[in-house]
């Protein structure tokens, strides 16, 4: 682990997991999907709280699961719909660990929501592809300098999530928007063979 | 990487007196987390700085079936009563007059993506809210805007509020001068200032141009100010015509006006006394009757003019005042450069509906004003950010929020505006349709607000996607129609001023409680907001969309020339349009048809607690609503009584409206019931509210003592004015008792519920 990474502070992890056919899923389907998550109380280790509905806005943030510690959304941002995890509160670890924990998070929600059968399998997340931010302007400037540090990181998580497949990473150097990298894979799993290698249950 | 505070990295960037006051309230959270000091203390102190509890914020949610506790961290630690400290809250964030620039905007996009949900939402008095926030992110949060010249101090609490000014302030044609300056320096002199911290209530301040157009709503401020012109001497001077005490909320009043012309110094000084006499005669314990046009119906315009006046006379000089108004002259504003002239754009599909509706000419020859339609208010970061981009390049940095929950951007040379339409259709913000029925008011309303009771935001959303299919073919007088909403009778939502108006509330119907909205008609946008609607009845909340197609097609078929709406509701009349209403209010039960016991965007069932259907609970509802309806009949008369002018009957039959009501309440209990006022007062009061079964945990007993202050101590004088109160007085009460009904029903039916098994275990 490089040393940069290891001192990288910030908690407010992202991934986005982007749907295969967004044109097969209407905007409004999330809605009751979520709140049955929190009556069901579906999501171990996060105090769901509510549903804010968004569907209105342009490439917006879509349809939102609140929950103290982290969202969870159907993100519509720079118009590419995809379940986006966005942690909160901090996590346990080193940022390699946190990193994973929060892929491992995204995959199971990715998994469940595949599996509804309100949306009787219309929904499909690519397997090929994924992006990641840091959710704070202070501790992770978008600038080369901390895609430099947590390049490494990155990568052998992303490496072993992957199994060995070829994992390119891009800079998103726009310097408005949070840092983020994306990531493309040579392979395209499935999300419940993804979840699997993160150690999560399917 | 190095970690580093907001507070270090901004420490050059920030004004001295801001930083401390932001590390004070840093240091009082923490003082709060060790319990040294009291919940009561610090919610104040964080309202003061804009920072509210949320929905659910209690820790207590219903999901549709049960009703959850929230379990967080820092568990049972609040940041004021009854509001849990992890609770996630609501950060207001005041915009005086609107004025933004592209920095601040900036930050604005980057605060609500870093804190909140992604989305910056534009309210009804200018101000940008963030949702979901978290108490311990609000000291950054405080840090950045301030930063970039925006503070949050004094955005709620019992304090001067975001000061406002119509939007075109400075380049449109029919104003006086540009009140912005004023706005602006009024703002700012007030901001902290020892003599309006001690207030029972908010403090609203607007200012507008003219008398005429509706863009600053003086009428519904506690202070507001209509620029004028004089000739003194010989020389034009300027200053305002003056009202105070107007107002929206549960009971509605009209400013009145305060003097004809007060000249521009005396403006700051005069607010001044004006706070003065505020926080020493206006009324600190009750809050419902805190607010100035309280003390102001109670005093009297003629006598609070004269205290106000000798307070000015005998105050304590401040010559601090003289620095803001001094700084009037050199505001100034314009393009920020000379654009390059592109002649001969080819026009994009949509550009000319957009244009018709979106695009204002200035009063300065070759600029213009756009309005950016923002949906609900809500704008997402990305957008935000795209906007302060075309602010910079378009606009010369201004651009303004909006009190109907819009952006507009000035000074867009006329030539640019296809280019400017193109880039904003880009980023999804080139939508027709400004300012008309499509363009839709609301409040949060049961979204995120504590005291929502309907689904404001859900309801304008369905009407906005509607309206906007239909817009093409709709005749321009139905165009032209406002539509505002509120989720209560708080009117956030500023459901009084519109030519449509609704506002939330609830009615039991067969052991469910089903969502609905009081429609509210006669309004006026108008003349700074100049006449008030008065209520028509309650419709459930699903056949909403019906009736407003009924009226718009009622009023195009029979509006005469340029029959305006509200004249065309005072031509056909409140029976006439009552009758209207009356279509739509029926609930068909819900075996039939369950869509229409939730609301707008939410699928849970809008219910209390774990209500049941009991056969004797069926019996008692269908007697109370019997009850209930003739108390809103009686409601409807006194309406109508109101506006052939006949006061005092008005007055009685109102009364009588409440009379019923609680009777309808005490026959739950005491069938026989004589009716008589001082056996159903008595008994009322013996069995509803003394047990506080008639209570609402907001607004406590409040809707009880207008039906004791009646009955004890009747206004005699029988005006306009006391027949009108009492009047709004008995609709409430009438809401209120529908609430206490479906509580006292609930209370019964868990009564009656089977004892679960577990329970059942010893006596095995």
């Amino acid at each position: 682990m490089s040393s940069a990474a290891a001192d990288m502070e910030s908690h407010k992890l992202i991934v986005k997991l982007f749907v295969e056919d967004p044109s097969a899923i209407r905007a409004d389907e999330f809605v009751p999907i979520f709140h049955s998550w929190i009556q069901m109380r579906l999501v171990a280790g996060h105090q769901l709280i509510d549903v804010a509905d968004y569907k209105h806005v342009h490439d917006g943030p879509g349809t939102l699961l609140i929950a103290h510690e982290a969202n969870f959304a159907m993100d519509r941002g720079q118009g590419r719909l995809g379940l986006m995890y966005a942690r909160k509160q901090p996590l346990d670890g080193a940022f390699r660990q946190r990193l994973a924990s929060v892929l491992r998070i995204a995959q199971e929600a990715a998994v469940r929501l595949e599996e509804d059968v309100r949306l009787q399998g219309r929904l499909r997340f690519r397997g090929d592809e994924l992006l990641l931010r840091i959710n704070d302007r202070l501790l992770a400037p978008n600038v080369p300098q901390t895609f430099a540090a947590l390049r490494p990181d990155i990568q052998t998580v992303l490496a072993e999530l992957y199994d060995g497949a070829d994992v390119s990473l891009e800079h998103d150097a726009n310097p408005e928007h949070l840092f983020g990298v994306y990531a493309k894979a040579s392979a395209s799993p499935s999300a419940a063979e993804l979840l699997r290698r993160l150690g999560g249950r399917t | 990487m190095t970690s580093i505070t907001w507070k270090e990295k901004l420490a050059d960037s920030i004004p001295q007196d801001w930083a401390s006051q932001i590390d004070l309230f840093e240091a009082q959270m923490a003082l709060r987390k060790q319990g040294k000091i009291d919940e009561k203390v610090f919610a104040e102190t964080r309202l003061r700085r804009g920072t509210y509890g949320q929905r659910y914020d209690n820790g207590r949610r219903h999901d549709g079936l049960t009703t959850q506790e929230l379990v967080y961290p820092n568990n049972p630690l609040t940041k004021g009563p009854d509001t849990l400290w992890d609770a996630p809250g609501m950060q207001r964030i005041k915009i005086p007059f609107g004025a933004l620039n592209p920095q601040q905007m900036r930050v604005l996009a980057d605060l609500a993506e870093e804190y909140s949900d992604g989305i910056c939402h534009v309210t009804t008095r200018q101000d940008i809210q963030l949702h979901f926030v978290h108490i311990e992110d609000v000291p950054s949060i405080f840090r950045r805007l301030a930063a970039v010249g925006i503070t949050t101090r004094e955005a709620c609490g019992n304090s001067v509020r975001n000061v406002t000014a119509c939007p075109l302030a400075g380049v449109c044609h029919t104003e006086v001068f540009d009140v912005s300056p004023y706005a602006k320096a009024l703002a700012f002199y007030l901001l902290g200032h020892p003599d309006t911290q001690d207030f029972g209530r908010k403090f609203k301040i607007a200012f507008s141009g003219c008398r005429d157009k509706p863009c600053a709503l003086v009428s519904i401020h506690d202070l507001g100010g209509i620029a004028k012109t004089k000739v003194v001497d010989g020389k034009v001077v300027r200053g305002f015509e003056l009202y105070v005490g107007g107002g929206l909320g549960a009971v509605p009043h009209q400013a009145k006006l305060f003097d004809e012309f007060v000249p521009e110094e005396e403006l700051l000084p005069l607010a001044r006394a004006i706070g003065r006499v505020f926080a020493r005669l206006g009324e600190k314990k009750n809050r419902n009757k805190a607010r100035l046009k309280f003390l102001v119906a109670r005093l009297g315009i003629d006598e609070f003019r004269r205290i106000v006046l000798e307070e000015r006379r005998t105050m304590p000089e401040d010559p601090s005042w003289r620095r803001f108004f001094d700084e009037i002259p050199r505001y100034h504003e314009g393009p920020g450069q000379e654009l390059v002239q592109l002649n001969g754009q080819k026009k994009p599909q949509g550009y000319d509906r957009w244009a018709a509706t979106n695009v204002y000419p200035q009063r300065q020859s070759g600029y213009a004003t756009v309005t950016v339609k923002l949906p609900l208010g809500d704008i997402s970061s990305d957008q935000m950010r795209a906007l302060a981009d075309i602010t910079h390049r378009y606009c010369g940095d201004h651009a303004r929020t909006t009190v109907e929950q819009n952006i507009t951007l000035r000074w867009v040379h006329q030539d640019k505006l296809v280019s400017l339409y193109r880039e904003l259709q880009q980023i999804g913000l080139a939508e027709p349709g400004a300012g008309t029925i499509a363009d839709i008011t609301a409040c949060p309303g049961t979204d995120t607000c504590k005291l929502g009771i309907a689904s404001s935001r859900g309801l304008a959303g369905e009407l906005s996607r509607r309206l906007a299919e239909q817009f093409d073919s709709m005749p321009p007088a139905v165009k032209n129609l406002r539509i505002k909403i509120s989720g209560c009778f708080n009117s956030c939502g500023q459901h009084h001023v519109a030519d449509i108006g609704f506002y939330g509330n609830s009615r039991n119907v067969g052991g469910y409680t089903v969502p609905h909205f009081q429609v509210m008609l006669g309004g006026r946008w108008r003349d700074n907001g100049g006449s008030y609607a008065l209520a028509m009845g309650s419709v459930p909340s699903k056949r909403i969309p019906q009736l407003i197609e009924v009226l718009a097609g009622r009023y195009v078929a029979e509006r005469q020339g340029d029959e305006s709406f509200q004249d065309w509701c005072a031509r056909i009349g409140k029976k006439q349009l009552k009758e209207i209403v009356n279509q739509f209010t029926a609930v068909p039960p819900h075996s039939e048809d369950p869509s229409f016991y939730s609301d707008w965007g939410d699928p849970r069932e809008f219910t209390i607690g774990d209500m049941g259907v009991g056969e004797c609970a069926g019996e008692v509802v269908s007697l109370a609503q019997f009850g209930f309806t003739q108390a809103e009949t009686e409601a409807f008369e006194a309406q109508l009584m109101l506006d052939a002018g006949e006061y005092q009957k008005a007055d009685e039959r109102a009364y009588r409206a409440m009379l019923t009501a609680a009777r309808t309440l005490v026959q739950l209990q005491w069938l026989d019931v004589p009716d008589e006022p001082n056996v159903i007062v008595a008994e009322f009061r013996r069995r509803f509210v003394e047990p506080r079964l008639f209570w609402d945990p907001y607004h406590a007993g409040q809707f009880a003592n207008y039906l004791f202050s009646r009955h004890e101590s009747p206004d005699t004088r029988y005006t306009q004015d006391t027949a009108h109160k009492l009047v709004e007085e008995a609709n409430l009460f009438i809401d209120a008792a529908h609430k206490c009904h479906a509580r006292y029903q609930a209370s019964l039916n868990v009564l009656k519920a089977p004892a679960p098994a577990a329970s059942a275990g010893p006596t095995a």
